[in-house]
């Protein structure tokens, strides 16, 4: 059993070494191999998950000794690890599918394919890991491969700008999961998890809120919350798939994830602070969403708004439906990220949805499957968003209304910008050349988009769950299922898509190449627009603080250290050596004065004057 | 004499051998010479990885070698070569990077090459003996033969300014030099040791017990003496003005190995030998290697030329390896000696890298490259490996060694402050790293850069540009995945040197230390 958790682990590994040592120029072969090693992994996984007969499947080995402190890698594949590699093999197969019809005329595919093979590795080591420090290795190396795969296509500014970002922003929530980790090691003598919970239970009054937060700094890098939540919408430079794997479906999802394999670490307070933040994400980024006009920065908008769901859920002490709403999103919006990826394809990389207009009569299949994503996201009932977003719509109003409030605004959102998204790209008349001329991508395409969509009607029902899969969050599920005002709530659940629809019919149904909503309410759209100045805080600080400093520090080291230290104690010695160059100045007068005051020295010496 | 210790040995011999012929004006012809210089720098290179790999962590020394009839027993100076558990990686890093620099300069096509291989091999003899040495005289010795040729070279095939720079790294590292051999005379004659070496003068330690004072003036002595070889903020500036001027084989030797004897120099003999007088200076190491994070950090961050910014950067991470070393724990000492063998791999690495960089471009200035990737996509390939190992990546060596510093900076609650602000090192250092990156290889080609190459073509890496490179990457990315293969001797020998050093120092207050508390105050009210 471990040989083939090992075996999964490192088959990604060595096809990301094959393709970089052999296959770098073999475009063909080495999307083949990637994405029959996509498919192994699926296999291995599934072997995995059916074939565990006890509840966790637990191994480790010495990774690293220095004194006291001795890391292990090992593996932990309890429930929730089980789900998530469920999600990550499955949705990374049918991405490596697209990704083959996608990138089919890119002439740097042996690097893209060779990148999502990495990604494969370390987000399955983040899944696996069964120690924190593990967990930062591959954290940082999920960073790494999302770096690489951002920079895809390296000689546009944009991308050059977006990769660097999303790496440095990484790192700063990094920077507190470090500092976290070092704290828990300290506290706790271990960063073993299942060793923590059962510390963390034995002896709760080590638990502090500031232990926690600083782990969460992790998830909040990692996941694009508030703070640091401006790498996102930049990350959409990247190939399109690579938006759908990393930027929706896995990477930022193991934000999440990292918060409830540490749960039990968690205090009241941290918890609260974190549900706010999360609530508080769902309504921004709805707003955000709301204005753009880039379609994969509207997705990227309403990753962050669904991100802040499953954060509110995990906040208000409900991890269950936080992994559940992380699962139903993974399919939904990897849906409609390769929805539209299918229709920037089709479109020549034009990416401005007033410039799409008509594409469902052309691209039949994927108007279809993105409307099912489109339905699912907003709560449509009986479709997985629905279960998955109204349980913690549900769980909200029976335990916290304030959050519950925020939370519902961000669902009239998500269904008003996303319904916009469909009525302004797939419906009407064509308003662009490349959108006339579009037409349906071939089957590599369709086909995931055709399986992701069948999830994404069905992936709400648990019962569909084999056991092994879904333990984890079936319990906090029926405990939703029992608490009071259901109906209510399925009546408030179903007027919020409804109304986001209504309104985004009456809004968006007739457009040209202006956004309507910027005639009509002109004030709240420049403020949504401007997203609250995030980006412009942050570039005033690199800009105008940051870079000036580093340029002061650089005049100072240079005028102080290298200058008055060393030149300056070079100068004095210069100077002693010029004092003591002045006595010889090569003429007999200056000498013979010089002996005559030597002698006259030497005469007073010797008669005992200072005796 | 077994294999192992002819192989300790002839990894010393060869390159010295190889220089005297150079210098004998043998062999004649340019080819001959070249052959030669493959075997010169080639035999270290798999010598030292023999070596590692036959290497025994349970015994004290392994492939001893003791000749003590040199004439200078009558000082207790004998000739004694062996491997422990710190100094066999680090030979074996000193192999490999003197194999990488010397292909790099037998390719390189300076002028008078048969002057510059036969200084480069006398460097490497030297490197090799220093890490091999057991006795004090000799450690010292091999440091300085590896060192003179340094400054030759920088005066003779350095960059701008190369005269001033190389007069001023003469001046400064003897001085370095001689204050810390002041401190190595002095321990040697307050205890009178019967042998100059390591482990006669601890031993001879247990019995004399030396006065607080001057185990406290001593260990200032070895701290700034070597902490001026090491480039410790604020002696640092030899360091970024030297590497910025020095030629590529001299920079990679310098910063990579060379280097590294000073913290050799700490970790083996003055915190183990004066634990108590360690403790006193702590603070003191602790606030000069956070200068070199934060402040020659930021510098780096404002550098324009890319040799300047790797200068810079070599010299901050130097002060995670001081503070390993401030910690005076097994964990952080450990973790700084993980780090020294990775830094002198990534930096090495990474000046080989820029003279590639150079070779296309013409210039150092990375606001006049922009776009290299698309032409040269495996030369980009290693850049990246080569920045991601030096901002600390998980994979590549650095990482253990800088996180495990972090992980002994959390034993002390006293050391909360220099966690957090050593933590902010893993931002800079990803914010100069990948600054570079993005203006070097990504985005559209800069007009002087599109000027400078419309009459030459930019080619990728040819074979014996990889060469050198992979022969580098190759160990910090096998340390990087398998920490193990190093931390386990490391370990070893350092826990045995560290384990009595800890009790000892947690009891025990001497008269002599200053008053550290206001300096570390603010930790424990930091701490939840």
């Amino acid at each position: 059993m471990i040989n083939l958790a090992l075996s999964l682990l490192f088959l990604p590994f060595v096809s990301a070494l094959v393709i970089l040592l052999f296959l770098r120029a073999k475009g063909n072969l080495a999307s083949l191999v990637s994405v029959f090693t996509a498919a192994g992994i699926l296999i291995l996984s599934l072997l995995l998950l059916f074939n565990s007969q006890e509840s966790s499947l637990v191994w480790n080995t010495t990774w690293f000794t220095m004194g006291s402190w001795e890391l292990r890698f090992g593996i932990l594949l309890d429930d929730p690890a089980r789900l998530l590699l469920f999600i990550v093999s499955f949705v990374g197969l049918l991405i490596h599918i697209f990704s083959l019809g996608y990138m089919e005329s890119d002439p740097a595919r042996p690097r893209y394919f060779g990148g999502l093979s990495i990604f494969m590795f370390s987000m399955i080591g983040i899944t696996l890991a069964d120690n924190l420090i593990m967990i930062f290795v591959f954290w940082e190396l999920v960073g790494f491969s999302s770096y690489l795969l951002i920079a895809h296509y390296f000689q546009t500014d944009e991308a050059s700008q977006a990769s660097r970002k999303a790496f440095i922003v990484n790192r700063v929530g990094d920077f507190g999961f470090l500092i976290g980790i070092v704290l828990t090691y300290w506290t706790f003598g271990t960063v073993n998890l299942g060793e923590l919970a059962d510390l963390a239970d034995f002896s709760p009054s080590l638990i502090t809120t500031g232990l926690c937060l600083a782990l969460a700094c992790g998830f909040i890098g990692k996941s694009a919350q508030f703070p640091l939540h401006v790498w996102l919408p930049d990350a959409m430079a990247g190939p399109t798939p690579v938006s759908a794997l990393i930027h929706a479906a896995t990477m930022v999802a193991a934000g999440v994830y990292l918060l409830i394999r540490i749960d039990f670490l968690f205090t009241e307070q941290a918890l609260g602070l974190i549900a706010f933040l999360g609530a508080a994400m769902g309504l921004y980024a709805g707003f955000c969403a709301l204005v753009q006009r880039d379609i994969k920065k509207i997705l990227a908008y309403s990753t962050l708004s669904q991100l802040g769901y499953m954060a509110a859920a995990f906040g208000l002490g409900a991890p269950g439906l936080a992994l559940f709403h992380l699962t139903t999103h993974a399919f939904f919006k990897a849906l409609m990220f390769l929805g539209s990826g299918s229709v920037i394809h089709a479109c020549h990389h034009e990416q401005d949805i007033f410039k799409y207009g008509g594409l469902r009569k052309r691209m039949p299949v994927t108007a279809g499957t993105f409307l099912i994503g489109v339905l699912a996201i907003s709560g449509v009932n009986f479709l997985s968003g629905y279960y998955s977003k109204d349980a913690i719509l549900l769980w909200a109003y029976n335990f916290n209304l304030p959050i519950f409030t925020l939370l519902y605004a961000g669902a009239l959102l998500t269904a008003a910008y996303m319904f916009r998204l469909y009525f302004i790209a797939f419906e009407g008349e064509a308003r662009s050349e490349h959108s006339q001329s579009a037409k349906e991508n071939s089957l590599s395409m369709t086909l995931p988009l055709v399986l992701l969509a069948f999830l994404s009607v069905l992936g709400g029902y648990v019962i569909l769950y084999p056991f092994n899969i879904g333990s984890y969050f079936a319990p906090d599920l029926s405990a939703t299922a029992l608490l009071p005002h259901h109906m209510w709530m399925v009546v408030l659940g179903t007027s919020a898509w409804i109304i986001g629809l209504v309104v985004a019919r009456k809004l968006y149904a007739q457009v040209n190449q202006e956004d309507p909503l910027s005639q009509r309410l002109p004030g709240f759209f420049e403020i949504c627009q401007s997203k609250l100045f995030f980006d412009q805080i942050y570039s005033f600080y690199v800009n105008k603080i940051q870079d000036p400093f580093c340029r002061f520090m650089e005049v100072m080291e240079l005028l102080f250290i290298s200058g008055l230290m060393v030149r300056g104690s070079a100068g004095v010695t210069a100077l002693l050596a010029m004092l003591a160059k002045a006595c010889y100045i090569g003429r007999v007068h200056v000498y013979a004065l010089w002996f005559m005051l030597g002698t006259l020295g030497f005469i007073i010496y010797s008669s005992g004057i200072f005796e | 004499m077994n294999l192992n210790t002819i192989l300790l040995l002839g990894s010393i011999i060869v390159p010295a051998v190889g220089s005297l012929l150079f210098f004998g004006g043998f062999p004649k012809e340019d080819s001959s010479i070249k052959k030669l210089s493959y075997f010169v720098f080639g035999f270290p290179f798999i010598a030292s990885i023999l070596l590692f790999l036959n290497f025994d962590p349970t015994q004290e020394y392994c492939f001893e070698i003791l000749y003590s009839r040199m004439g200078l027993q009558e000082l207790g100076i004998t000739f004694h070569l062996g491997l422990n558990g710190v100094s066999s990686p680090l030979f074996a890093m000193a192999g490999i990077i003197g194999f990488a620099a010397g292909i790099s300069a037998i390719h390189s096509g300076a002028e008078r090459l048969r002057l510059y291989l036969a200084l480069l091999s006398i460097m490497l003899s030297g490197l090799m003996g220093l890490f091999a040495s057991v006795d004090l005289f000799f450690y010292y010795l091999f440091h300085e033969f590896a060192l003179i040729p340094t400054f030759i070279m920088v005066g003779l095939w350095g960059g701008r300014d190369r005269r001033g720079i190389a007069l001023e790294m003469t001046i400064y590292l003897t001085l370095g030099a001689l204050i810390s051999l002041s401190g190595l005379v002095a321990l040697n004659v307050m205890i009178d040791a019967p042998k100059f070496d390591f482990p006669h003068l601890s031993d001879a330690l247990t019995q004399v017990s030396l006065s607080d004072r001057s185990a406290y003036n001593i260990f200032g002595l070895l701290l700034f003496g070597f902490g001026i070889l090491v480039a410790l903020f604020p002696f640092h500036t030899w360091a970024t003005r030297g590497y910025d001027a020095a030629p590529t084989s001299v920079s990679m030797l310098h910063a990579g190995v060379l280097k590294k004897f000073g913290l050799y120099g700490l970790i083996q003999i003055a915190v183990p030998l004066l634990p108590q007088a360690a403790e006193c200076w702590s603070p003191w190491i602790m606030w000069l290697a956070l200068g070199n994070i934060l402040i020659v950090g930021f510098v780096a961050m404002a550098q324009t030329s890319f040799k300047a910014m790797i200068s810079y950067g070599s010299v901050m991470h130097m002060g995670y390896c001081f503070l390993g070393i401030g910690v005076c724990s097994t964990i952080g000492v450990g973790s700084a000696v993980m780090l020294m063998c990775a830094h002198g791999l990534s930096v090495a690495l990474m000046f080989l890298l820029a003279s590639y960089v150079r070779r296309r471009t013409n210039t150092f200035e990375m606001e006049e490259m922009g776009g290299l990737a698309a032409k040269t996509p495996l030369l980009a390939c290693f850049c990246l490996a080569a920045t991601l190992a030096t901002i600390g990546l998980p994979g590549f060596g650095n990482f253990w060694g800088e996180f495990g510093v972090f992980l002994s900076l959390g034993e002390n609650k006293e050391h909360f402050t220099f966690l957090i602000l050593a933590a902010l090192g893993i931002i800079i250092s990803a914010v100069f790293g990948l600054r570079a990156m993005a203006k070097i290889f990504f985005g559209s080609e800069s007009q002087e850069f599109q000027k400078s190459t419309t009459y030459s073509s930019v080619s990728d890496l040819c074979k014996s540009e990889i060469l050198p490179a992979t022969s580098i990457l190759v160990p910090l990315f096998l340390i990087g995945i398998w920490p193990l293969t190093i931390s386990h001797r490391i370990d070893l020998e350092i826990g045995q040197r560290y384990a009595e050093f800890q009790s000892q120092s947690s009891s025990f207050k001497p008269s002599c230390c200053p008053d550290s508390e206001e300096s570390t105050e603010e930790g424990n009210t930091l701490l939840p």
